[in-house]
């Protein structure tokens, strides 16, 4: 008995045959046990047999493009297959498997999995919701309006949603499940990581007067998206994840570094830093009074970076005054 | 007064003609067929004494009278037009310097001419500028014209009289020679500058134009209008010309005019800051703080509150501003040098402490007063960030304190400065002060900033 498997580019099953005869033949022609419709196959291509050890063995019948396993570049004119890796013959993959194949031990089904991730996916949702409230009003100033908010919550809401609702298409599409929860999941924890750090970004510039993370915010937001869109496209498909993580780091590393000269460009340009300077209830100061003397001395320090900028700013006397 | 207020915050900087000019430019050819009317106004009132005066001065002017063009070289075209006027036998004029700035600044790309009445022209040199004064002096190839003397008193400092006739001559928005009549109003009160506040309609291209007596003597140089005023013009007084003149009369050949321009702003913002310093800060009531205010009478102070707004703002604000018309002309693009401190009571109606908190953001984020164009002028801003106690002791409330700073890039030794600086006794009242510091030394800001920041006060 020997079973052939014709499989996708993702390597899933796509057909299945199981052929009673000891022997089988595979090619594109109608006179072989099964027939595939590659142009690249020859009419006759492979045959399978087993050897005096009763270990299955494919061989190449002398077609034009040979017979090759998986990716790989060497040509083989025989191989004794172990019926894992896949045997590539054209641009079809196939594998090769008798009925003595071992299988993976049943997996145990996960009791009340989907309706607890639910229960979390809603959690996360409201807890980001309710930040995004809570936020809106701590930073009222004006008379709240309820429109405001239920704007800003279903813009947010909606946003999310879009955001899962192609992530889910590409899982159905690539791998033939959508995931929605997992992606939904996977989506409101990078929210919500980016909302704690907006605050806390902020807490640290007045609170600590430490203003370098809120300067590079964008920096985190990147890393951020990009780490959240490795973890869908892992959802997406669970294989090639080297390649795939290769191409958001790529993505990753050319937006941050386009935004840093972007704005290095509009510092240059409008000589503004462009940084706002968040204030909050005075309860919230950590660090300690400075003295006049020492809040001033590096205030004096700065002259010398001043002086600087305008050397740098004229760097020839030419039509100097 | 209120009423009046918006539009002098928004309006009290000088007006240089010949940058009027330039703009109204545009709308010469639709005017020139009426400009025969302007010629006539004049005239109009012709039948009243003191008129005739002006017919008699007017009719010995024309050939002491100058116009002064910038005209760009390559171009052979004018790009603005002002007024001048002989003072000496051989060919020396008087004229606003911003008149001629951007042949001082940029003699290569920009030339200058001179069109007298009788039509004729020709080029001008130029000798010499005073800065502060917005005064130049330029020499013309003429001998032996007729040119203007200066009266003796205004000299002196004696004279003239308030509500003394005065009379304006140039050519305003480049239609022909005008004389205008008017009345001396002594000299402009809270000015740091001296200028004379002359009540009569001086016009764009009038700059550099002389302001006599009914003897046809000089008392005062046009320099400048209020914008949103109804005849409040300014005039240069004759002392500065005068000794421009002197001074220029002795020098040997034509100095760097660059330097000198730029070595004259150093001297003169450090005159203004040595005795903005001197005059110090008064500390003024605004709620339960005390707030530095300038002590110096040259400074134009306003306040606001947001209390009579509908719906009823959850904050009150209620701010003072103190600004100080210091401002000089420096280049088309840049008029530098002015002072402002101001105050803001901040106070939560019904807000929380975090709302306020925001509500305080919007009052206190740093901003430099900007004079031109950022990246011509100026380096990028650099700023400084804490919390402050200026001076130990309970009535020093804690504060949190921006400085900002950036160099001139064409200056050295000046920077503008601005010290934003937001009590934090109190979670729901604040007082937002800000001091903004223009062409300042650095070390004079730092002095400044010290004082500033000791002068605020709390008394619960």
């Amino acid at each position: 008995m020997i079973w052939v498997e014709i499989l996708s580019r993702h390597r899933d099953v796509a057909t299945r045959l199981r052929l009673a005869g000891p022997e089988a033949r595979i090619g594109r022609g109608y006179d072989n046990d099964v027939v595939v419709d590659d142009p690249y196959v020859a009419a006759r291509h492979l045959r399978v047999f087993r050897d005096d050890a009763g270990r299955l063995v494919v061989e190449d019948l002398g077609s034009a493009n040979g017979m090759f396993l998986d990716r790989g570049r060497e040509r083989f004119e025989r191989i004794i297959t172990d019926g894992k890796m896949p045997i590539r013959i054209g641009q079809t993959f196939l594998r090769i498997r008798d009925n003595a194949h071992e299988v993976e031990v049943e997996r145990i089904v996960p009791v009340h999995s989907g309706r607890r991730r639910l229960v979390m996916a809603v959690a996360l949702g409201a807890l980001i919701l309710g930040v995004d409230v809570l936020k809106r009003w701590l930073t009222e100033t004006g008379e709240p309006r309820i429109s405001h908010y239920v704007t800003e919550l279903l813009a947010v809401a909606a946003t999310a949603i879009g955001w899962v609702g192609i992530w889910a298409l590409l899982a159905r599409i690539f791998s033939g499940h959508a995931r929605f929860l997992s992606n939904l999941l996977i989506a409101l924890a990078g929210l919500l990581v980016f909302t704690f750090y907006n605050e806390f970004v902020q807490y640290l510039g007045f609170a600590w007067t430490w203003s370098v993370p809120a300067s590079y915010e964008y920096v985190a937001a990147w890393l951020l998206l990009g780490m959240t869109c490795f973890l869908h496209l892992r959802e997406v498909g669970s294989t090639h994840l080297w390649p795939k993580g290769l191409i958001v780091t790529a993505l990753l590393v050319t937006a941050i570094a386009v935004q840093t000269i972007q704005r290095s460009e509009a510092f240059s340009a409008s000589g503004r830093q462009g940084i706002t300077q968040v204030l909050m209830p005075p309860a919230f100061r950590a660090v300690r009074l400075q003295d006049q003397d020492s809040f001033f001395g590096e205030i004096a320090a700065l002259k010398a970076t001043l002086d600087s900028d305008r050397a740098k700013a004229r760097p020839d006397d030419s039509g100097r005054f | 007064m209120r009423s009046k207020r918006g539009e002098l915050g928004a309006t009290c900087a000088r007006l240089p003609w010949g940058r009027m000019s330039l703009l109204f430019r545009a709308i010469l050819a639709s005017v020139a067929l009426t400009s025969q009317l302007f010629g006539a106004v004049p005239a109009a009132s012709a039948s009243e004494a003191p008129s005739s005066a002006a017919e008699g001065i007017y009719a010995a002017a024309p050939p002491r009278l100058l116009q002064i063009r910038t005209l760009v070289v390559d171009a052979a075209r004018q790009t603005s037009t002002g007024s001048g006027f002989l003072v000496s036998a051989d060919g020396l004029a008087i004229t606003n310097y911003h008149v001629v700035s951007q042949v001082a600044l940029e003699p290569g790309t920009y030339r200058l001419e001179y069109a007298a009445a009788d039509g004729s022209h020709g080029d001008v040199t130029l000798l010499g500028v005073d800065l502060p004064n917005d005064l130049a002096i330029v020499r013309l190839d003429k001998h032996d014209a007729p040119f203007f003397a200066f009266n003796k008193a205004a000299i002196e400092g004696t004279g003239p009289q308030k509500g003394e006739r005065l009379y304006s001559m140039g050519n305003p928005l480049d239609l022909g020679f005008t004389i205008v009549e008017g009345t001396y109003n002594g000299l402009v009160e809270k000015s740091y500058n001296e200028r004379i506040h002359f009540t009569g309609a001086l016009n764009p291209g009038m700059s550099g134009g002389p302001t006599v007596t009914a003897d046809g003597l000089i008392v005062g140089i046009n320099v400048a209008t209020r914008r949103g005023g109804q005849l409040v013009s300014f005039l240069v007084p004759a002392k500065f010309a005068e000794a421009l003149l002197r001074r220029v009369s002795t020098q040997e050949g034509t100095p760097n005019l660059r330097a000198d321009i730029a070595r004259q702003l150093g001297a003169w913002r450090a005159a203004l800051y040595a005795s903005f310093a001197e005059a110090g800060f008064r500390s003024n009531a605004l709620g339960p703080y005390r707030a530095p205010d300038s002590a110096a009478t040259w400074f134009n102070c306003w306040a606001q509150t947001n209390m009579g707004a509908k719906p009823k703002p959850r904050a009150r604000i209620d701010t003072t501003e103190c600004s100080s018309d210091t401002s000089v002309f420096v280049a088309e693009d840049l008029n530098t040098g002015a002072i402002r401190i101001d105050h803001s009571l901040v106070t939560a109606v019904e807000l929380n402490q975090f709302q306020f908190a925001s509500a305080l953001t919007q009052q206190a984020q740093p901003r430099l007063l900007t004079a031109g164009p950022l990246r011509k002028w100026y380096t990028s801003e650099r700023c400084h960030e804490d919390f402050v106690r200026a001076v130990p002791g309970p009535q020093h409330p804690p504060l949190r304190a921006i400085w900002c700073a950036r160099a001139y890039r064409e200056f050295d030794g000046l920077y503008d400065v601005s010290l934003v600086a937001v009590t934090q006794d109190d979670g729901r009242e604040a007082l937002v002060s800000r001091l903004s510091l223009q062409a300042v030394g650095y070390d004079e800001a730092v002095a400044l900033g010290k004082r500033f920041l000791e002068t605020v006060e709390v008394i619960r």
